[in-house]
């Protein structure tokens, strides 16, 4: 009996003592999954849940082969989470173990990124509950690989892709530059959609002692990079191009030069040199007036090349023949009382409009003109592409100017046809040599090839619809008129290239400043090779030379890019014969 | 006459047994009874699952690890290559291009353009030799690019002769003919800079 009730006296307290801790744990667990639940989430996923921008390379230019003009490349931000920047034991290579604090971290980063010691400790403890803060940016691959070494547990690097210029200032001023993180300049900023990377997102979690969970990442969104564009330029030409421009720009004192070599059948640039032009990895190198394309956005009174187009013009009007004559006095005199002078002085003389093309006579031009009226010869003005930009579209490209006919006052009516009075860019005197050369069809001038994506996909195709100009007889017999320049004219043995037939004509601009010519040129020659059949348009111009002050001193600058042109594509000799014609009557 | 009534009664040996009884088992039941070897057989085949499933998730996770192990090298090492490429990509620009041959002796031939045919062997053009014209010219290379700064000039072998100094004597001095010893020159990455050598 007393047995029976001890045992249950025993079972009973054992009972009650199991529910008693049993009742705590309930009162516990409900404390924290019912009671304190969210904001334990939310204080958790906070330590534990980081949320970064994924990044990927912003898309590669190239030149017509491939070569990279502007790259993307490996670079790695360093960043650290100050919130949970602690000391560390780090374990040597003989096994040994010692406490690496903040500070000597710290130390050891500057070391090796080359960031000073307060910069970075100015970064990390300026806000010290943060999850997110830079010690350095944009560090290559040989700065990482320290950076790892050091095994902090609180830094955490990642990929951050640069750009990088490999070829340098080659087509410098087209390609154009990044300011920090925004494109500033050239095909960079107007080709940006092309180029530009869509950053991704993903989440990580990361242990308290600040490791990175293995498996935790979580992409949310894949980062995309950027598209590849092709550019029709030929880097090894443009370097050529370049490096000789700019050594006969500096041997004459020229203030700016430019230089458009065009593929004729289809309008594409092989080369647009400027002088000067900028380095895209060293921005700050050169003045702010150096960061464009002089070729694109500075427009100039052209001078004696815009000859051709009025021949052209008068032809395809028929308003003269190939070999009509004309009278030239040594001093044409407008009924105003102004008067229109030739570049050098002398009688009365005689010329075939091969003579007037390749003595360049100012007076021979004007007394041409006549025979078409006014509105005509700039509606052809326009069809050769005058008071438009070109199809390039370049940043900070200019239209040019040339007054209305209603404005055209005596000396304007035959000044605009010898290339004063008007304003062209090189651009578009490359367009309107390319143009004659096509047979009198002017192509978009082009400079970008397309736009290459990932998936294999190309956006941007240039145009390849032409607008007609002049007849191809019209423009033939102008190519023809303009040999005679090289093979008669006074800088022929400057010009010639024993085996080959090139076209060419001068041009000697006056430089206008504040209303009035000065002394100062802009001196050019345009040609276009071979003579027979034309393939590449070469223009040359150098504004303000201060050794020659005639297109004498383009000849030699001419002749070396006509002999590169010739090697670079590989054109033949020409077969035929040069026709020589008459000069004069 | 007696009269004991006490008789006495046969003794029992002391080592009598009890009679030892047992409950035999039949042939049914014995037959019925499960044979211990295929308890034994079971459990070991419990153990010996066990035991390879352990060792299957041992050498999954192992692979695993030799995994991500090959994929950080994997990527360690593209990024090696593309630090490389980078690097080659410079040295294939036309400006270090032109310095070293410069450096090398090779000459810039402005003569008229002359070609080789190669499917009948004809030389098309006016062959003529090379005008000694030198590469960059005196102002050396002046299509800039900062990348470039600090990349030494190859230089001819030291039994070969030198740019020779009768051809362009302004050139062979200004240009830092390589003769110089202990000095190795380099690359420069500004337009117009002559050749700089290393300093340590």
């Amino acid at each position: 009996m007393n047995n029976a009730r001890r045992t249950k006296r025993r079972v009973a307290v054992t009972v009650l003592l199991v529910v008693a801790v049993f009742a705590v744990f309930v009162v516990r667990l409900v404390d924290i999954q019912v009671v304190r639940a969210d904001d334990l989430n939310t204080d958790s996923l906070a330590k534990r849940s980081i949320a970064e921008t994924t990044y990927a390379a912003r898309g590669d230019i190239v030149d017509t082969d491939g070569n990279v003009l502007a790259g993307s490349v490996d670079r790695f931000d360093i960043t650290a989470a100050p919130n949970v920047m602690n000391s560390f034991t780090r374990t040597g290579d003989d096994g040994v173990r010692t406490e690496v604090t903040v500070e000597q971290a710290i130390a050891e980063l500057s070391e090796v990124t080359g960031t000073s010691v307060a910069e970075i400790t100015e970064a990390l403890t300026e806000n010290p509950e943060a999850n997110f803060a830079y010690v350095t940016r944009s560090v290559p691959l040989e700065t990482l690989k320290k950076i790892n070494a050091l095994a902090i547990p609180w830094i955490y690097p990642r990929s951050n892709p640069g750009r990088t210029y490999p070829n340098g200032a080659i087509a410098g001023n087209l390609v154009g530059f990044l300011n920090t993180d925004n494109p500033g300049a050239g095909v960079e900023l107007t080709e940006n959609d092309c180029l530009s990377s869509t950053n991704g997102s993903s989440t990580y979690e990361r242990g308290s002692d600040g490791i990175r969970i293995p498996g935790s990442t979580v992409t949310a969104e894949e980062a995309q990079p950027g598209g590849k564009l092709r550019l029709t330029i030929n880097s090894d030409f443009q370097w050529y191009s370049q490096q000789t421009l700019n050594e006969d720009a500096q041997a004459l004192g020229a203030d700016w030069a430019t230089l458009m070599v065009v593929r004729v059948n289809d309008g594409h640039l092989m080369a647009v040199a400027d002088y000067p032009s900028v380095d895209p990895n060293n921005v700050d190198g050169v003045p702010t007036t150096a960061l464009g394309s002089l070729a694109f956005s500075t427009p100039y009174e052209p001078g004696s090349t815009m000859k051709a187009m009025t021949v052209a013009s008068l032809l395809d009007a028929g308003a003269i023949s190939p070999t009509e004559r004309v009278s030239v006095p040594s001093l044409l005199t407008l009924p105003s009382g102004g008067t229109i002078k030739d570049a050098f002085v002398h009688p009365d003389v005689r010329y075939t409009v091969a003579g007037v093309l390749t003595n360049s006579s100012n007076i021979g031009t004007s007394l041409l003109s006549e025979k078409l009226n006014k509105d005509a010869r700039r509606d052809y003005m326009v069809k050769f592409g005058l008071t438009q930009r070109t199809a390039v579209g370049f940043n900070g490209e200019s239209p040019g100017y040339v007054p209305e006919t209603k404005n055209w006052d005596e000396r304007t009516n035959f000044a605009v046809q010898f290339g004063q009075a008007e304003q062209t860019t090189s651009a578009q005197v490359a367009s309107i040599y390319q143009t004659l050369g096509n047979g009198g069809v002017r192509m978009p001038l082009t400079l970008v090839e397309g736009c290459e994506w990932p998936d294999g996909t190309v956006t941007d195709l240039p145009s390849t619809e032409g607008v007609r100009a002049v007849s191809e007889t019209a423009a033939d017999q102008t190519v023809g008129l303009m040999e005679n320049v090289v093979t008669q004219g006074s800088l022929s043995s400057a010009l010639s290239i024993p085996g080959y037939r090139v076209a060419a004509k001068t041009g000697t601009a006056e430089v206008a400043e504040g209303g009035v010519y000065t002394s100062d040129r802009v001196v050019s020659i345009a040609g276009l090779v071979p003579a027979e059949n034309p393939e590449y348009a070469i223009v040359v111009t150098f504004g303000k030379p201060d050794t020659i002050k005639t297109s004498a001193a383009v000849a030699p600058t001419f002749k070396k890019i006509t002999n590169q042109v010739i090697k670079t594509f590989r054109i033949e000799p020409s077969t035929t014969a040069t026709v020589k014609m008459p000069l004069t009557w | 006459m007696s009269s004991n009534l006490a008789f006495a009664t046969p003794l029992r040996s002391p080592r009598e047994e009890q009679p030892h009884i047992e409950i035999v088992s039949t042939r049914e039941q014995r037959r019925a009874r499960p044979r211990v070897v295929y308890a034994l057989v079971t459990v070991a085949g419990l153990f010996a699952l066990f035991i390879a499933q352990l060792l299957l998730s041992i050498v999954v996770a192992d692979g695993a690890y030799s995994i991500s192990a090959l994929q950080s090298q994997q990527r360690d090492l593209g990024r090696e290559e593309k630090a490389l490429s980078e690097q080659l990509d410079l040295l294939a620009s036309p400006q270090n291009l032109a310095t070293q041959a410069e450096s090398l002796g090779m000459l810039r031939s402005s003569t008229s353009p002359a070609f080789l045919r190669l499917s009948d062997g004809a030389i098309v053009g006016e062959a003529s030799a090379a005008d000694g014209s030198v590469v960059v010219g005196a102002a050396g290379n002046l299509v800039a690019n900062e990348l470039l700064g600090g990349i030494p000039l190859v230089t001819p072998p030291a039994d070969a002769a030198a740019v020779d100094p009768a051809v362009d004597p302004s050139v062979a001095a200004a240009a830092g003919a390589p003769t110089s010893p202990g000095a190795i020159e380099t690359v420069p990455s500004t337009p117009g800079a002559l050749p700089s050598p290393v300093t340590r």
